[in-house]
């Protein structure tokens, strides 16, 4: 009975000791490792901009093609394309944000997507986003940009959702730089 | 053979092996953030991260999950054999070994998480969720000018409930050991042997 008892204390020592000590002894050159492993910084490595095998990190949305202006709905439409360097599918659900005159920092209006786009990993996707005018900035455009065709304007305050996950930036943080339409060019 | 069986011995010792065998695919309890941009799958015997789509295994931790798995497995084993001969010299300590097994780690994991949730809230004020989808703001340092808000959805799998079940049916073995282990009463008699006397002889 106590030679049962013996074995099994033995047997249950061992089962302890060994796996923690093997694994010790096969990071002893990096013990960190014991906790941080590899892949997390390869992971911040493609996040970050790093030398990761999915290329140079994140990258902000490239503007694609003309502004689009709806006179009789007042709104204007603007096309991204983003390339989605994460290993796996992401749906962006939202994007809003203000926008500015890029020249007087005046508010102009708002803007949102138009509908949510999933990427799948290491693809491209286009984001269209659409927006409506205030009655304010109409008298802006027309006062201080009569004869441009296009505006410079910034999206500044945007919050967008990727897939679940909310990340709402504060003004002194990205701006997207993009050309859009002047309602009250007459050229 | 076996005059007597311990069957909530047996079931306790066969459900912790089906269970080891279930949480090695399915966790006790996941963590998911956002649509699963990141995942924790979280058993004692076999706990893996997910993140942004490349899943990995903390050595340490790793290390750990083989402790439990072969501790179980043991404590399994003890508990099958010991039912099948609850009345052998060596029944009682197979017992004793076995039937703490599942339910200590099914505490320790259960421990651990709220553990962990609770240094989350005091450390960093985030409130994880053990059960349920809550919405958290990412701490201050980790995200300074800017904001980001995540969707947290946990919860304990079906295998955690195997486990519990697992647990119970030992120590129901435990308890039942008292009706099963009856000890036979031995009666020694001794007595002194009788030298038989020799007839006399009487002669007429």
């Amino acid at each position: 009975m106590d030679k049962i008892r013996l074995l099994l204390t033995v047997m249950t020592i061992a089962i302890v000791v060994v796996p923690i000590v093997g694994m010790v002894l096969s990071h002893q050159g990096n013990l960190l490792g014991l906790i941080v492993p590899p892949e997390i910084n390869e992971v911040a490595d493609d996040l970050m901009g790093g030398d990761g095998d999915n290329g140079p990190g994140l990258e902000p949305p490239t503007m694609v093609g003309e502004p689009q202006y709806d006179e009789a709905t007042g709104t204007f439409s603007v096309s991204f394309q983003f390339t989605n360097r994460f290993p796996l599918d992401i749906t962006i659900k939202s994007l809003t944000g203000n926008i500015e005159c890029a020249e007087h920092r005046f508010l102009l209006g708002n803007a949102s997507l138009s509908n949510p786009v999933s990427i799948d990993a290491g693809e491209t996707g286009t984001l269209t986003v659409v927006g409506a005018w205030t009655e304010d900035a109409r008298g802006h455009f027309e006062a201080d940009h009569a004869g441009e065709e296009f505006i410079d304007v910034v999206l500044v305050d945007f919050a967008v959702d990727i897939s679940g996950i909310q990340i709402q930036l504060d003004q002194s943080q990205i701006e997207q730089n993009m050309q859009v339409p002047n309602p009250a060019y007459e050229g | 053979m076996f005059a007597k069986i311990n069957w909530f011995g047996f079931a306790g010792g066969v459900t912790t092996i089906v269970m080891l065998a279930v949480s090695m695919v399915y966790p006790w309890w996941q963590l998911t953030v956002g649509d699963d941009l990141m995942t924790i799958n979280a058993s004692p015997v076999n706990t893996n991260f997910g993140f942004v789509g490349t899943a990995f295994t903390i050595p340490l931790i790793w290390a750990l999950n083989v402790v439990a798995l072969l501790t179980l497995v043991l404590s399994g084993v003890a508990m099958i054999i010991y039912s099948f001969m609850p009345n052998r010299s060596f029944s009682k300590p197979l017992l004793d070994f076995g039937y703490k097994k599942p339910l200590f780690t099914l505490l320790f994991f259960v421990i651990g998480l709220l553990v962990t949730t609770i240094i989350l809230q005091a450390v960093l004020n985030f409130n994880l969720p053990l059960m349920g989808s809550t919405t958290n703001t990412l701490p201050i340092p980790f995200a300074s000018g800017v904001t980001i808000t995540v969707l947290l959805s946990a919860g304990f799998q079906w295998s955690f409930w195997l486990a519990a079940v697992a647990a119970g049916l030992c120590i129901a073995g435990r308890l039942y050991h008292k009706k099963v282990a009856v000890q036979k009463p031995t009666i020694t008699i001794t007595a002194k042997p009788q030298v038989e006397k020799p007839i006399p002889v009487t002669s007429k």
